[in-house]
């Protein structure tokens, strides 16, 4: 595993993660910090006053009903949601402290240092090798041809999808079945080089086993990356994550270790939530 | 009898014909003996169906033969030696063309129609007779007619039990007027086809296929009498495709662009309200009628050519081929826009987020993501609009030459095929010259061309349309 690849696209200040203790995970640094996000589409109030800190190197799990407005989070922490013409955003986004919807952040360089999961595997309809070489081309990452190939190999490897394409790099990306799909995507993110993933349910559109090994995928992936992961799944949420943040018809209602929130929530809501009494 | 009236009281029986199956299937379920398999609807249309049905296609075979035996029998009730143009003679006698004459001033007469020549008794004589025939001829359809909804009437009413299938019947019956439907549509593709084909053909046996296909030189002028001048009577049809391509080219390197660049600025980048205002606008020039596109062509946009080419010292003429290749691309904007943008949406927004997931901006987006994935269908739709190019014709009539020259100058006047069929078929042309059935044969050959490029524009449609199922 080659650090240099993944390091050299930086764009935010040099982390002090680096010197951080790996092993305490609840003494992580804040890697991401809202602070009273509110979210609007044209009348609608999606999101009230969120206030989330997002650990660095650990997984985040966003969890709640239909609608409570956590999949419209996650796409305020790549500005995703500029996207869409009716949806207004207010309040404090950081990365590494620095406000992320400031005028002079540029939204392309954001975006490559917090890559995006879909719901959805959605591969681009080209080869394999080009849709993992998009991102680093579109960025120009690289300086020739055996750059991008060894960029390629290093992020199919990290998503454990080598193997089962190294003689096919030339197939249809959408020719694969649809977990590795999901890892094409996962490595097309990752050969960016970016910091932080986020994962929208990612796991929703995939038989038992597939879903399992993007789990363990997930796992490994903490090494390196911050990760916060939307699911419907409380089993999904409370394999992989390490903090867990419940939302409620647009409100935060409860954050914290996720060990915490599935044995001793403090809220009734959560409670109600996670025993399956609703949502 | 009116036909009109037959079929009326055609209709007012077979809804009253519904409404007695349906009352008796009603009565029939009220009875408690057991539950009805459809419902009672379906047991009325089941009546209404066999009630309609073989009487209308009764009516419909008599109407398309009484004429021909009615006027046989009118024929054969004329006296033996008839009048015809003066000349008296024996009815058997009488050529093809004066027979049919004479039955054609019965009939008219007859409606009342214009007669060629004097009203003779003769003719007043088969008149009354080919009246007094119709007459009759309509009270016998409508008896039959009646005795056939009556018989299916009783049989279909007195079939009418919980246990009979109405449903499975009435919708077979539907599916049988649904295959007749498409069946129609095919046939008169084949008949045309057929009739161009035989045309086409008795034009070969004038001109060689090898002179028409590879021939340099068009002038479809034949001579009437021997030594007359400027009759080469050429059909060489190279030149004319070559005007029509050369016409197409120009109206897609215009249309090609500009529609394809509308269409994404409309699906891209367009806000909502600018996309509603924008997109009627756009289609409207769908909505010019071609032949306003053609004197738009003659008398603006040509004149304006030739002056500006005039100015700058080229000379161009007239009837050139950019004016009319201009003009055409302007008129297919809208169908390359208006189906491009169509295919564009299709592509799933999913594929755009995971593009700006990645940090690419917009316009890589659309250039590497959106664009590749929606590019067959594209190529699908130019084709389309190669296809309607190369067939239209009024703008070129109006606005392309004549005269049939090989040239790729656009600045030259070329013509094309539609033109020449239309010169060819138009004014008084008589049927069996060569110059006439000249324009079958470039009619074919023209079906020919768009059918190929139609069926590989729809086959790429299709491989795009498999991509995302």
């Amino acid at each position: 595993m080659n650090e240099k690849s993944v390091e050299h696209v930086v764009t935010a200040p040099p982390p002090e993660a680096a010197e951080a203790d790996p092993a305490g995970a609840d003494r992580n640094p804040v890697k991401m910090r809202t602070r009273g996000v509110n979210v609007h589409y044209a009348e609608k109030h999606a999101l009230r006053d969120v206030s989330l800190d997002i650990g660095e190197r650990e997984v985040t799990a966003l969890i709640g009903p239909s609608g409570c407005g956590k999949s419209t989070f996650l796409r305020c922490l790549n500005r995703m949601n500029d996207t869409i013409d009716i949806c207004r955003v207010t309040g404090r986004l950081e990365l590494d402290g620095q406000d992320i919807y400031a005028d002079s952040v540029d939204v392309v360089q954001l975006r490559a240092s917090i890559g995006m999961v879909f719901q959805k595997p959605n591969p681009f309809p080209k080869s394999i090798f080009d849709n993992v070489a998009y991102g680093p081309r579109v960025h120009g990452l690289v300086a020739d041809r055996a750059d991008l190939e060894q960029l390629v190999e290093q992020s199919l490897r990290k998503a454990g999808l080598f193997d089962e394409v190294k003689d096919r790099f030339g197939d249809p990306g959408t020719s694969l079945s649809g977990g590795q799909q999901q890892r094409l995507c996962i490595a097309r993110a990752i050969a960016v080089g970016p910091e932080v993933i986020l994962m929208d349910e990612p796991c929703s559109s995939l038989d038992p086993i597939a879903t399992a090994r993007i789990e363990e995928l997930i796992d490994e992936l903490r090494q390196n990356y911050t990760i916060v992961i939307v699911t419907h799944s409380m089993q999904q949420a409370a394999r992989v994550s390490q903090k867990t943040a419940f939302f409620h018809l647009g409100d935060l209602i409860e954050q914290g270790e996720t060990p915490q929130i599935f044995t001793n929530p403090r809220d009734e809501k959560t409670q109600g939530y996670i025993t399956g009494r609703f949502g | 009898m009116n036909y009109g009236a037959i079929l009326a009281a055609l209709l007012v029986l077979t809804v009253l014909g519904f409404y007695l199956g349906r009352g008796r299937a009603r009565a029939a379920a009220g009875r408690g003996q057991s539950r009805l398999h459809s419902l009672p609807g379906y047991y009325g249309a089941h009546v209404a169906i066999w009630m309609a049905l073989p009487a209308f296609t009764l009516f419909v075979f008599w109407i398309s033969f009484q004429g021909a035996i009615v006027e046989g029998i009118v024929w054969n009730g004329l006296p033996d030696r008839v009048t015809v143009l003066g000349e008296t003679k024996p009815r058997d006698a009488l050529p093809a063309e004066q027979k049919q004459l004479l039955i054609n001033n019965i009939r008219n007469y007859a409606t009342g129609d214009v007669v060629s020549g004097d009203v003779t008794a003769l003719m007043k004589q088969g008149a009354a007779q080919y009246l007094r025939l119709e007459a009759l001829s309509s009270w016998i359809l409508a008896a039959a007619m009646a005795i056939l909804a009556a018989v299916g009437l009783l049989l279909t009413y007195r079939s009418i039990a919980p246990t009979m299938r109405a449903r499975v019947r009435v919708e077979r019956v539907a599916l049988l007027l649904l295959m007749v439907a498409s069946t129609i549509a095919i046939l008169t593709t084949v008949g045309i086809v057929l009739s161009l084909l035989f045309e086409a053909l008795a034009f070969f046996t004038k001109v060689s296929p090898v002179d028409f296909l590879f021939g340099l030189e068009w002038s479809p002028q034949t001579a009437i009498r021997e030594d007359q001048v400027g009759a080469s009577g050429a059909f060489g049809a190279i030149p004319v495709f070559a005007g029509t391509m050369l016409i197409t080219v120009i109206a897609m390197v215009v249309a090609v662009p500009v529609g394809l660049f509308a269409a994404i600025y409309l699906s891209e980048y367009a806000s909502r309200r600018v996309r509603a205002a924008v997109k009627p606008v756009l289609e409207v020039l769908a909505g010019i009628p071609t032949v306003v596109y053609g004197f738009f062509a003659a008398l603006t946009v040509a004149p304006m050519i030739r002056d500006a080419g005039a100015a700058v010292g080229l000379s161009v003429a007239s009837e050139s081929a950019l004016a009319a290749g201009l003009i055409m691309g302007i008129m297919i904007i809208p169908f390359v826009s208006s189906l491009s943008d169509d295919i564009i949406n299709a592509v799933p927004q999913a594929l755009r987020d995971g593009s700006y997931g990645l940090g690419a901006t917009r316009s890589e987006t659309i250039r590497q993501v959106v664009l590749p994935a929606a590019l067959p269908g594209i190529v699908g739709a130019v084709l389309l609009a190669v296809s309607r190019a190369i067939g239209e014709t009024m703008i070129v009539v109006m606005a392309a030459g004549l005269s049939a020259k090989l040239t790729v100058n656009p600045f030259d006047a070329v013509t094309t095929v539609t033109v020449q069929i239309v010169t060819n078929l138009t004014g008084d042309p008589e049927f069996d010259s060569p110059k006439t059935l000249s324009a079958f044969a470039l009619g074919l050959a023209l079906f020919l061309v768009t059918l190929c490029l139609n069926v590989i524009a729809l086959k790429v449609v299709q491989k795009y349309r498999e991509k995302y199922d």
